[in-house]
């Protein structure tokens, strides 16, 4: 085999190569709106749990759990972060969807727990705050999660 | 195991780069690559041209949302020559670090 070029032309074009890859790297993510639907489900449910009728936190709970089981499989891959590509899957963790419904299972814990003590507490709708309290959470904590994956995959590929 | 080929095509700097992000993904949009790239519409659309008369990307054309959209994507044969070409820039590396020593 007959390469026309330097070493130093070689790993000048691989270091170029490892810049581009990283520039794709860097749109790993879930999509913005994601996490405000999320949170949005979060506060009606809490809402829904101290003023609705039980028929209306059974309904809304399944229509959530139904939205979200339908629209996670094509965002939670984290690939399609940005309308403009669809990153490789050989590059993104096929944990990342995991990470994510983790985090949600922590959220619904903490939902829970919040709930309990603010109801202890002799709060009058221990829900909603709870609701309100961990949408906040979820708002700046799914980014966060994001952040994390996207530095993790930019130093596995470096 | 990837053979490796130096791909003159692909070798050029400026086409390097355009196939180092398409290799990383499925498909991106032509602006996605134009601004990573800071290149011209139709300085870009010359090499989408060189690249795709050699079979190593498809551009599609479709309208969404009223909007023209020009996404890109590399072939398999694209990918397999990108591949062997960064197989060759590696070889030629390990070739280099074996004869200093």
């Amino acid at each position: 085999m007959s390469t026309p070029i330097s070493e130093t032309e070689a790993r000048y074009a691989l270091s170029s190569i490892e810049r581009h890859r990283q520039q794709v790297l860097a749109e790993i993510n879930v999509p913005a709106w994601y996490w405000l639907a999320l949170a949005g489900g979060w506060v009606v449910l809490g809402v829904l749990a101290d003023y609705g009728p039980a028929w209306a936190v059974i309904a809304g709970t399944v229509l959530f759990g139904a939205a979200h089981s339908t629209v996670a499989p094509r965002v939670l891959s984290g690939r399609r972060g940005s309308t403009h590509l669809s990153i490789h899957g050989d590059l993104v963790s096929r944990r990342i969807p995991f990470l994510v419904i983790g985090f949600l299972i922590v959220m619904t814990v903490a939902t829970v727990g919040f709930a309990l003590l603010l109801n202890a507490d002799g709060a009058r709708h221990p829900a909603a705050l709870a609701g309100g309290v961990v949408a906040l959470l979820v708002l700046s904590g799914g980014p966060t999660l994001m952040g994390w994956v996207r530095r993790r995959a930019e130093r596995q590929e470096a | 195991m990837v053979t490796p080929v130096f791909d003159e095509l692909i070798h050029p700097s400026t086409r390097l780069s355009i196939v180092a992000i398409l290799a990383s993904t499925d498909w991106a949009d032509f602006s996605f690559v134009r601004d990573r790239l800071a290149m011209s519409d139709s300085a870009l659309s010359k090499q989408f041209a060189t690249l795709e008369e050699a079979g190593y990307v498809e551009v599609e054309r479709a309208v969404s949302e009223h909007r023209r959209r020009v996404r890109v994507a590399l072939t398999e044969a694209g990918r397999r020559a990108f591949e062997g070409h960064v197989a060759a820039l590696q070889a030629v590396i390990a070739g280099a670090e074996r004869s200093a020593v």
